[in-house]
C-alpha cells in the first residue's frame, strides 16, 4: 500500500499553524520578564523548600540577563572531540554482542596546525557486557548511556596526551537526565565511568563543555514562569496545583510555550559570539554528579542559538569559561555554524550500513567455522527477504 | 627502492590508481613510475591523471576561504583538512622488467597488488626502460580522462627532460607519434607541437606543485 501523502497534507496544515510565530504583542510579557528579572529573587523561589512547582528552572549562577562578547582562542591550543556509534544487540541472531566505535580528533591551532583523527571499535560480548549486575539487559536506552560515558573516558583519556591550553568537547548533552527512570544499579554502571572521566579532567585543567545544536530546552522560560508567579507577592508559597485548582489562567500562562533558543534569539538579541549568563541546570539526576554538577550557557554562534553545557568547575572559573566560549565559537567560525571538531569526531565515529553489513558477515563467518549455522528468526528471514 | 610517492589503492590489468602520500604531492603528467612486483618483476607505467578530493566521496568540498585567510593559510587555520582530503593519481601500466632487467613494452601479465608502493624513477630507470619509444602506441591506446595526445606529449616531454634533453630519443619519438597518427594530421600536429622543445626546454621550477620536478630521486633497479 503506498503511503498516503494526501492524508497527511492537511495535518501539516494543521501543525504549522501551532507553531508559535513571535508577533510583538504575543512575546511582549517574555520580553518584560527577561528584563526585569531579580536574579535573588528567583533563586530564594527556586530554592525555597516550601514551593510546589513542576517546572525544571534554569537556576542563575549569578546574574539571568546579562550578554558577554566572545573572548579571542588563545594563539596556540587544542581541541578535542570524541563521538561515538553502536551496533545494538540483535535480538534476531544467535550471537549476543554489541559494538561501540568511539572516534577520537585532536585538532591543533597556531604556530604548528596539525590533526588526528582516529576510531577505535570494541565488541562486547561478556556476561557484565551485556547484562548489568547479571540479570538487566542493555538495550538501546542504556547502551546509549554507556556509549555516553565511554566517550568521555576516552575524551579524558586524549585529553592526557594533550599540551593545554585544551578544550575537549562531545557532541550533545552532559546531563545524563534518562538515568533517572533507571534503577541504582544502572545508574552506577554508567555513572562511575562518566564521573571518574570527569575527575581525570578536571585534575588535568582541560575544561571539557558539550554542545547542543538546535537546543530544545527550556529551562530558562521555565525560570522566568517562577519569576513571574503571584503567589509569592500574595505572601503564598508557589503551589501549581492549588493555582490551577482557583483559576483558569494561571500568572505564568503570559510566558509563551517556547524553547529557550527563541527567548536567546529574538528577546535576548545575542550578538554573534555573544554568551548568555551561566546558568546550573535542575536535572534530578545531577544530585549523583558530586562536585560535576552540569551548567550551561547559550551561545549566538552566528548561525543560530547554541546550548553549551559545562560541569561546576568550569562554570565557577572565569579563565576556564572563557577558553571553551573563545573556542567554541571559533571552532563555530571555522565549522560554518557547527563546531568542526565535532563534525570530524562523527565522520570518523560512524559506522556505515557497508561496515555493518561486512561486521555481521564476519560474525556469521566465524559462527560459521565453529560449525554453528546461522539461523535467523522468522521475522527477520521475512524483512530481508521481501517478497509478493 | 625507498623513494615511495603513493599507494595503490585501486587496480587493474591496464591501469591503477594510487594515494599520494603527502596532500597535493604527485608526480607530474606523464611522468614514469613504478612498481615493485612480488616476483621480481618491475612494472611501468606513466601518470594519466590526478587529482584531489575529499576521502569520503559524499563529502564535497566547500569555500573555506576569506579576505584575509586564503591558499596556504586556509590549511593552517583547518588543518583537519591535511587528513580529509587526498590526492590520487591514475598510472597507464606500460611494460615491466624481468629479473634480468630485459624491458619488456607490453601489459604486465597480472595487475600490479593493491597497496603496494608507487616508485619514482630516476634518470638512469627512465633512460633503460625508455630506450626504444615503440612502447608509445600502448599509451597512445589508453582510455581515461585525458586525451591521448596530451598524454603522449606529457609523457615525451617528461621522458626527454628524465633523459637529459635527449634529442636523439625526441626525434625517434616524434617519429613514433607519426606514425601512430598517420591518418590522423590534427591530432599528429597537436603532439609535434606540444612535444617541440623549443618552448618547454625550461625545467619546471615548483617542486611541490610538480611532484619531484625532475629532481633525481629513487631507483628503480633494472
Amino acid at each position: 500500500m503506498p503511503f498516503d501523502f494526501a492524508k497527511i497534507a492537511s495535518q501539516i496544515d494543521e501543525l504549522t499553524r501551532e507553531v508559535p510565530r513571535g508577533g510583538p504583542d504575543e512575546f511582549a510579557p517574555l520580553r518584560d520578564a527577561y528584563a526585569e528579572i531579580d536574579a535573588g529573587d528567583l533563586v530564594a523561589r527556586i530554592t525555597d523548600g516550601k514551593n510546589r512547582h513542576s517546572w525544571m528552572p534554569a537556576i542563575p549562577r549569578a546574574g539571568f540577563n546579562g550578554a558577554y562578547p566572545a573572548p579571542p582562542p588563545p594563539t596556540d591550543f587544542s581541541v578535542l572531540a570524541t563521538d561515538g556509534s553502536f551496533i545494538l544487540p540483535d535480538r534476531h541472531s544467535p550471537a549476543r554482542f554489541y559494538l561501540i566505535n568511539v572516534s577520537r580528533v585532536h585538532f591543533h591551532y597556531g604556530t604548528r596546525p596539525d590533526a588526528e583523527l582516529s576510531s577505535q571499535a570494541e565488541l562486547r560480548y561478556r556476561e557484565h557486557e551485556l547484562q548489568v549486575d547479571g540479570r538487566i539487559p542493555v538495550n538501546a536506552a542504556i547502551l546509549g548511556m554507556r556509549r555516553a560515558a565511554d566517550e568521555l573516558a576516552a575524551l579524558a583519556a586524549l585529553a592526557g596526551a594533550v599540551a593545554r591550553p585544551a578544550v575537549a568537547l562531545q557532541d550533545g548533552t552532559l546531563i545524563l537526565w534518562a538515568l533517572s527512570s533507571q534503577e541504582t544499579t544502572v545508574q552506577d554502571w554508567v555513572l562511575e565511568d562518566f564521573l571518574a572521566a570527569l575527575d581525570d579532567l578536571r585534575e588535568r585543567g582541560t575544561p571539557v563543555a558539550s554542545y547542543i545544536s538546535y537546543p530544545g530546552g527550556k529551562d530558562v522560560t521555565d525560570a522566568l514562569r517562577l519569576a513571574v508567579c503571584d503567589y509569592p507577592p500574595r505572601g503564598l508559597p508557589i503551589n501549581c496545583d492549588r493555582c490551577r485548582a482557583e483559576r483558569a489562567v494561571p500568572a505564568c500562562q503570559v510566558i509563551p510555550p517556547v524553547p529557550d533558543r527563541h527567548l536567546f534569539a529574538h528577546i535576548a538579541n545575542l550578538r554573534p559570539g555573544e554568551r548568555s549568563e551561566v546558568y546550573y541546570s535542575a536535572s534530578k539526576i545531577l544530585q549523583r554528579y558530586r562536585e560535576h554538577r552540569i551548567a550551561f550557557f547559550y551561545l549566538q554562534t552566528g548561525v543560530e542559538i547554541a546550548r553549551v553545557e559545562i560541569p561546576a568547575w568550569v562554570a565557577e572559573s572565569p579563565a576556564q569559561l572563557d577558553l571553551v566560549h573563545g573556542v567554541v565559537y571559533d571552532q563555530c567560525q571555522r565549522g560554518r555554524g557547527y563546531p568542526s571538531v565535532l563534525q570530524e569526531a562523527h565522520e570518523q565515529a560512524v559506522i556505515n550500513a557497508g561496515e555493518r553489513r561486512a561486521i555481521e558477515t564476519m560474525v556469521e563467518e566465524a559462527l560459521a567455522r565453529l560449525g554453528i549455522v546461522m539461523l535467523r528468526s522468522a521475522k527477520d528471514t521475512s524483512k530481508r527477504s521481501r517478497f509478493v | 627502492m625507498n623513494d615511495r610517492i603513493g599507494e595503490i589503492i585501486e587496480t587493474s590489468t591496464v591501469d591503477f590508481w594510487a594515494e599520494s602520500a603527502v596532500l597535493h604531492d604527485l608526480p607530474p603528467l606523464g611522468a614514469l613510475v613504478a612498481v615493485q612486483l612480488p616476483d621480481e618483476l618491475t612494472l611501468y607505467g606513466a601518470v594519466a591523471f590526478g587529482q584531489t578530493g575529499g576521502i569520503d566521496p559524499g563529502r564535497k568540498a566547500v569555500r573555506r576561504g576569506n579576505d584575509d585567510v586564503y591558499d596556504a593559510a586556509i590549511y593552517a587555520e583547518h588543518p583537519e583538512l591535511n587528513r580529509i582530503l587526498r590526492t590520487t593519481f591514475r598510472v597507464a601500466i606500460i611494460g615491466y622488467t624481468e629479473p634480468g632487467g630485459t624491458p619488456r613494452h607490453h601489459l604486465p601479465p597480472c595487475p600490479p597488488p593493491l597497496h603496494y608502493s608507487v616508485l619514482h624513477c630516476d634518470a638512469g630507470v627512465v633512460r633503460a626502460f625508455t630506450e626504444t619509444p615503440r612502447y608509445l602506441p600502448i599509451l597512445a591506446a589508453s582510455d581515461g580522462e585525458v586525451a591521448p595526445e596530451q598524454l603522449l606529449a606529457a609523457h615525451i616531454r617528461a621522458v626527454w627532460r628524465g633523459r637529459g634533453h635527449d634529442d636523439a630519443w625526441l626525434a625517434a619519438a616524434g617519429r613514433q607519434v607519426a606514425r601512430l597518427f598517420k591518418r590522423d594530421y590534427d591530432r599528429l600536429v597537436t603532439v609535434l607541437e606540444a612535444i617541440d622543445p623549443g618552448d618547454w626546454s625550461l625545467p619546471p621550477t615548483d617542486n611541490r606543485l610538480n611532484g619531484h620536478g625532475g629532481k633525481p630521486i629513487g631507483t628503480a633497479p633494472l
